[in-house]
């Protein structure tokens, strides 16, 4: 089936204008803005070179954002994919009572990060606390919440990220399983291969395409993370959970100090850029 | 001989069932025990934490419900439009993207094996990568904190990773029809309302639903984006609890249940038209 040229263009052209309007161009101006003294209130626009980028870098809350970020990246992606794998596999062949499943385990999805953020502070915290009730029941003294304190904080964030994450994944990859034909199930199990072997020899082989691919929305979203801790934690205890785009958004609109947020956005992006190249050659590697 | 195999084999059946509904039911415990916590105290069910062991005050009343709109003003128009703004972003991203990935799907050569992965690393680009200069673009055009500019600028957020979902399907469809239509001298218009769409309707339906959620629980772009006129209630809701002003559980909760209800609706009705939701399959996907 072929279009004209002419035909192709004017399909693209929509997109094209959206997506460049609102995403690259901004994207290449907040660039070029990033190498000036430029912010709205800003009269005298001069060049300052990569001045805003060694602010950021000598910054140690920054520091602090990025070894917050990479742990939120290379702990909670794993776990996401790990368990998101799981619930898929367990949910692939029907049985009474799927759907309803499937549905109740959407739930975390369908809550916005920051609506996330705010549940869980209070599900965790005080005289609300869920697990403290659930301690209360087994005779144990209640627990102060993990996110105000030293250590536990940060973790508590990767879980809950995984919590809202990880079902989604499983929702993502099930058509991707569910796509495997029948017979490699079976040959699989006359092969004697038990759950274990029948996931790690038939289920991830034909999938890795789309692990590929969500992998790379996970760490994007992983090194974005900023609705749920605004909102679950600020940032604190400290800085132990502050986020680069946290970082961000506090320098460019508290702090009214919009160079150094647009940069250190920037950082952001150029991240994902990087990971994102290595992924388009992996797909192109997986799929051929 | 055949019947001990036989019998052996059930009970290993059995014992795979028992396993999968077992972990098929914590899975779903940990996925809504804090929504379901949530609720209740929405509707009055609060923990008394202070009762060994800790004991549950039924009070149901509506009251909490009540007070959101006493909290918030303006909380019922503020739901109004977020209904609003990610319908329109769900669609508008939606149209442009079933045209690009149209044109993408069917172009000879092979330069999507380029292309197509490319959209998923801008899919995964972080919004705060550029919303710092958008918004200062956005107010320099006059678009700032108007309806049509927070749908433009949401629908290029999700427009990617639509045309990435599309151009999945689209890629594997037969095309013999359109062959057959465009020798009956079928129009690009034509050629897409009379045969393309009707076969794509449900995928393309189930995409703008994912698209509904994903624009509906959209923090950052309201955020930055607007600030008077137009209000999402991802925004209000950080309003709603900032860490100096914090407002009640019940009163929080009731929030946060109203805003979970019209995505969780949605999803809960039409869950098996989302199950054409896909991000291309197995090796056979994407780019082959």
């Amino acid at each position: 089936m072929r279009l004209t040229r002419r035909e192709r263009l004017i399909l693209y052209v929509p997109f094209v204008l959206l997506v460049s309007g609102w995403l690259i161009v901004p994207a290449v101006i907040g660039l070029v803005a990033t190498l000036t003294n430029y912010a709205p209130t800003e009269l005298a626009v001069r060049w300052v070179g990569l001045q805003n980028f060694a602010r950021i870098l000598g910054d140690r809350s920054f520091a602090a954002a990025i070894r917050n970020v990479l742990v939120v990246t290379l702990v909670g992606v794993p776990l996401q994919l790990a368990i998101g794998f799981g619930l898929a596999f367990v949910l692939r062949r029907p049985f009474r009572g799927r759907t309803l499943a499937r549905v109740l385990l959407l739930v975390p999805w369908l809550i916005s990060p920051v609506a996330s953020g705010v549940m869980w502070h209070f599900v965790l915290a005080g005289e609300t606390s869920l697990p403290n009730f659930a301690l209360g029941w087994m005779g144990a003294s209640p627990q102060p919440s993990p996110l105000g304190q030293h250590g536990l904080a940060l973790a508590t964030v990767v879980l809950v990220e995984t919590w809202r994450v990880a079902p989604l994944v499983a929702f993502l990859l099930l058509p991707g399983l569910m796509s495997i034909p029948h017979q490699r199930w079976e040959d699989a199990t006359v092969d004697g291969l038990g759950s274990i072997g029948a996931a790690r020899h038939v289920a991830l082989p034909a999938i890795i395409p789309l692990v590929l691919a969500i992998s790379i929305l996970l760490i994007g979203g992983a090194l974005a993370t900023f609705d749920s801790v605004l909102t679950m934690t600020g940032g604190g205890p400290g800085s132990e959970t502050v986020t680069p785009a946290l970082y961000s958004y506090e320098k460019a609109f508290t702090v009214s100090d919009w160079p150094v947020g647009a940069a250190s956005g920037w950082l952001i992006g150029a991240a994902v850029l990087v990971v994102g190249l290595a992924y388009v050659r992996l797909a192109r590697w997986a799929s051929s | 001989m055949g019947v001990i195999v036989t019998t052996r084999w059930t009970a290993q059946r059995r014992r795979a069932r028992a396993i999968r509904g077992l972990v098929v039911l914590v899975a779903i415990v940990v996925a809504i025990a804090p929504v379901v916590w949530t609720v209740m105290a929405a509707i009055g069910i609060l923990p008394n934490e202070n009762t060994r062991p800790p004991t549950l005050i039924v009070a149901l009343t509506a009251d909490h419900l009540a007070e959101v709109s006493v909290a918030e003003p303006t909380f019922w128009q503020e739901l109004a439009t977020s209904l609003l703004v990610s319908a329109g972003a769900a669609l508008l991203a939606g149209t442009v993207s079933m045209l690009a990935a149209y044109g993408l799907a069917r172009r000879p050569g092979r330069t999507q094996a380029r292309v197509v992965p490319g959209l998923l690393v801008l899919a995964s680009l972080p919004v705060m990568a550029y919303v710092i200069p958008l918004s200062d673009l956005m107010r320099r055009v006059g678009l700032v904190d108007t309806l049509p500019g927070l749908i433009l600028a949401e629908a290029a957020v999700t427009a990617p990773l639509a045309v990435y979902v599309f151009y999945a399907y689209l890629v594997g469809v037969s095309t013999e029809a359109e062959e057959a239509a465009r020798l009956e001298g079928a129009g690009l218009a034509a050629l897409l309302r009379r045969v393309v769409l009707p076969t794509a309707a449900p995928i393309a339906a189930a995409t703008v639903i994912v698209l509904f959620v994903l624009d509906w629980n959209l923090l950052l772009t309201p955020l930055v984006l607007t600030g008077i006129d137009v209000r999402t209630l991802p925004v209000v809701l950080t309003d709603f609890f900032t860490l100096e002003r914090e407002l009640d559980w019940p009163t929080a909760a009731a929030a946060l249940t109203i805003s979970l209800v019209p995505v969780l609706a949605l999803v809960g009705l039409l869950i098996r038209l989302l199950d054409r939701f896909s991000l291309g399959g197995g090796v056979e996907g994407v780019a082959s």
